[in-house]
């Protein structure tokens, strides 16, 4: 039978068309998305460094991680251009926390708004407003405004560096406010400090965990789809140093290898406006659990170990990166060096041609931006966004990953529980 | 005054958007009070009454219709062209808030397709949106996003029955009398003609050669800061006009300059006083503003 389903309390909407055999097991999913914007034509003509204003408005959730792509695509260009360009350690710390602050919040949403709503739903539950979330998420927006100016979409890091000039009363008041997110992520999410987090991760006991954290996964335990949603455990992280790492499969692996196909586009006949994004010609994940895997997290390791790219560990997964997100945030406002220059005037972008990339790891995984350049107008801008590697639509014979993680699903409703643990974003996947 | 003030019924639709006023009214610290005097039966994230199937199915009426995003006729939402959508629930509700600067006048969206999209009232500048019949039952709060603040504000006004003033475009003058220029800790460097030079510093003013809009654009961006604490021109940034119809224009990252005088003038200075006045202000030399505020940051 083929049933659609309009999957909706997503970031803006999505179709999934399922096949299921006659006890209602989900044999097949096709992801559709139907919302154009444009972005990268908007862009073309344009002063490249308009592209600091437009692209963040790609995505209401994730602006933030345009932004940093955009600007780090530009220093990119310079360089290749043969120009040099200066970044103090300051201006790159600085870009560093206001990122980590969007990925923090984005995951507190997706936790409350997504994940315990949505699973206490299916359960006959109804979940209230999760205003404790809500207002701790803008807590941490209010860190990134410090330094940002604003957010959403604030357009403070230019090529050169930032354009804010931080005193040590910002950084105090960060850390004020970071050290009431960790309460939070300690005493609601986690139910436990985070070593003893870090220990429940290692001896596999993250599902008596008292927080909200656990509640979700126990929800996911009653519904029997804890341990479902495995995909193909392909794991790609391109974004940080530029130096792309591939793991299970491939390693040292380059920008290059990235494609992007668009069979299943309305443009080639298809019925979605999102194209796939491919390494090597193979979907991979990218995310949170990516990350993990990559940077050989202890805990997260230990449970795909045993769960393998399960819903339990994928979950676990991005409640993990809030932890040590907060951690690095620390770490960089302690160590912020307020006499080093927030930005080193380069040359004027009138002078620049050339070609360039800025990658990214924004909340949902790897995202890419890559535009050619000729005397600082944008010729042509192409965007790679997290979300079409994780919800590329491929075929039976080869889905994509979250097609995959929910082939075997119980019931479509289960699948679509599954198909929201990665974080869907449809405005981000058009674009 | 509505006729249940006690709980104000809100539809949240959005037409094409990035969601980016969703998660800037997610930011108001204030959302538990408004949630306990409002109800949403159908909104794009928060828990409501009605799913977007549901709400395309009944078309309810509401108290307060909310608009986020830009306009296009064949746009749909759970398979309903706006077309249809749009004023089916706005025929329906008593007051209709237009939501950013796409919702308002066609915004960022609109450069994508020029000839199909536009805010629910005004395109750009022009009146000829799809509502413009309803007009006086709309309230638009430009801006890309709008203040989380800006929001909250209108809807009380609403609920408790009080007369909003409205400019041209219908923005509460509340909000939008003043200039984002208002309140800009850089204030005394602009009147004393003193440019900031490059970015990346707490001194000089960014309308000389940086690119700031904020002598020009309606707003209470530093009046009302963003999340409580900054602003685009408090953090360094310039501002980018982005409440106004004319919203987004190129070159956002410098002046354009005529005989090094930029060539938009402050809002309501005629360009031959403004010379005069210019020429006497950098005649002075005025040390304490040629200096940087914190000698030793370290």
């Amino acid at each position: 039978m083929i049933t659609h389903e309009l999957i909706e309390r997503i970031e803006g909407e999505a179709v999934l068309d399922f096949k299921t055999d006659k006890s209602g097991v989900v044999q097949d999913a096709n992801i559709r998305f139907s919302h154009f914007r444009g972005m990268e034509a908007i862009l073309e003509g344009r002063n490249a460094l308009d592209a600091l204003v437009i692209t963040p408005r790609v995505c209401g959730i994730c602006g933030h991680s345009h932004l940093i792509a955009t600007v780090k695509m530009i220093e990119n260009v310079y360089r290749n251009a043969g120009v040099s360009i200066r970044i103090s350690d300051k201006a790159n710390a600085i870009r560093q926390i206001t990122l980590s602050c969007e990925l923090i919040q984005n995951h507190i949403k997706w936790l409350y708004l997504v994940m315990l709503h949505e699973s206490a739903k299916m359960l006959g539950e109804e979940p209230g407003v999760a205003l404790k979330a809500l207002y701790v998420s803008s807590q941490v927006n209010q860190l990134c405004a410090l330094f940002s100016g604003q957010w959403p979409h604030s357009s403070y890091a230019l090529p050169g560096g930032v354009t804010c000039d931080p005193t040590h009363i910002e950084v105090m008041q960060a850390l004020k406010i970071l050290s009431d997110v960790e309460c939070f992520i300690r005493d609601e999410v986690l139910g436990c400090d985070v070593d003893a987090f870090a220990q429940a991760m290692e001896h596999n006991r993250v599902l008596s965990l008292t927080g909200d954290f656990g509640t979700v996964l126990r929800n996911f335990e009653r519904l029997g789809v804890l341990e479902q949603g495995k995909s193909h455990s392909r794991f790609l992280v391109l974004g940080d140093t530029q130096e792309i790492i591939v793991h299970s499969q491939h390693s040292g692996a380059i920008a290059e290898n990235v494609s992007e196909d668009s069979s299943q586009t309305f443009a080639e006949g298809g019925n979605t406006y999102a194209k796939n994004a491919l390494y090597n010609g193979e979907f991979f994940e990218t995310g949170p659990l990516a990350r993990a895997l990559v940077q050989e997290r202890t805990g997260i390791s230990a449970l795909h170990r045993l769960y393998g790219d399960s819903a339990l560990t994928r979950i676990t997964a991005r409640v993990d990166e809030m932890v040590s997100l907060c951690a690095e945030v620390r770490e960089l406002l302690m160590s912020l060096d307020l006499s080093q220059p927030s930005f080193i005037t380069p040359p004027s972008i009138e002078s620049i041609s050339g070609e360039g990339i800025g990658i990214v790891e924004a909340p949902r995984g790897s995202l890419i931006h890559r535009a050619t350049i000729e005397k600082g107008k944008i010729v042509s801008y192409t965007i790679i966004t997290p979300t079409q590697w994780n919800l590329g639509n491929g075929t039976s014979m080869i889905p994509g990953i979250a097609q995959k993680a929910m082939i075997g699903a119980a019931s479509t409703a289960k699948a679509s529980l599954l198909f929201r643990t990665f974080d869907v974003c449809s405005v981000c996947t058009t674009h | 005054m509505l006729s249940n003030p006690a709980r104000v019924k809100i539809i949240w639709l959005q037409g094409i958007t990035c969601n980016g006023n969703t998660h800037s009214f997610l930011n108001d610290p204030a959302l538990g009070n408004f949630l306990e005097s409002a109800e949403f039966i159908h909104h794009p994230l928060l828990p409501c009454k009605n799913t977007l199937k549901e709400l395309v199915k009944k078309l309810p009426k509401s108290d307060i219709l909310i608009f986020e995003g830009a306009y296009s006729a064949s746009f749909e939402r759970a398979g309903m062209a706006m077309e249809t959508l749009l004023p089916a629930l706005a025929s329906k509700t008593s007051h209709i808030i237009s939501l950013g600067s796409c919702a308002s006048f066609g915004g960022i969206f609109k450069e994508g397709n020029p000839e199909q999209i536009s805010g629910i009232v005004f395109d750009k500048e022009e009146e000829k949106g799809p509502l413009r019949a309803m007009r006086e039952k709309v309230i638009t709060l430009s801006g890309c996003p709008a203040h989380p603040k800006w929001l909250s504000f209108v809807i009380d006004m609403i609920v408790s029955g009080k007369r909003i003033a409205l400019d041209e475009y219908r923005r509460p003058k509340e909000l939008y009398g003043y200039l984002v220029h208002n309140g800009c800790l850089r204030n005394e460097y602009f009147e004393w003609k003193v440019d900031s030079h490059h970015f990346g510093t707490k001194e000089g003013c960014l309308y000389y050669a940086q690119g700031c809009q904020g002598p020009f654009t309606h707003g209470s961006c530093n009046k009302i800061l963003w999340n409580e604490v900054s602003s685009k021109t408090r953090s360094g940034t310039p501002c980018v006009g982005c409440t106004e119809p004319t919203f987004p224009k190129s070159n956002l990252f410098s002046t354009k300059t005529y005989m090094s005088i930029p060539s938009e003038m402050p809002l309501g200075i005629p360009k031959r006083s403004y010379l005069a006045l210019a020429g006497a202000a950098k005649s002075f030399h005025i040390k304490r503003l040629e200096e940087r505020l914190i000698d030793d940051n370290a």
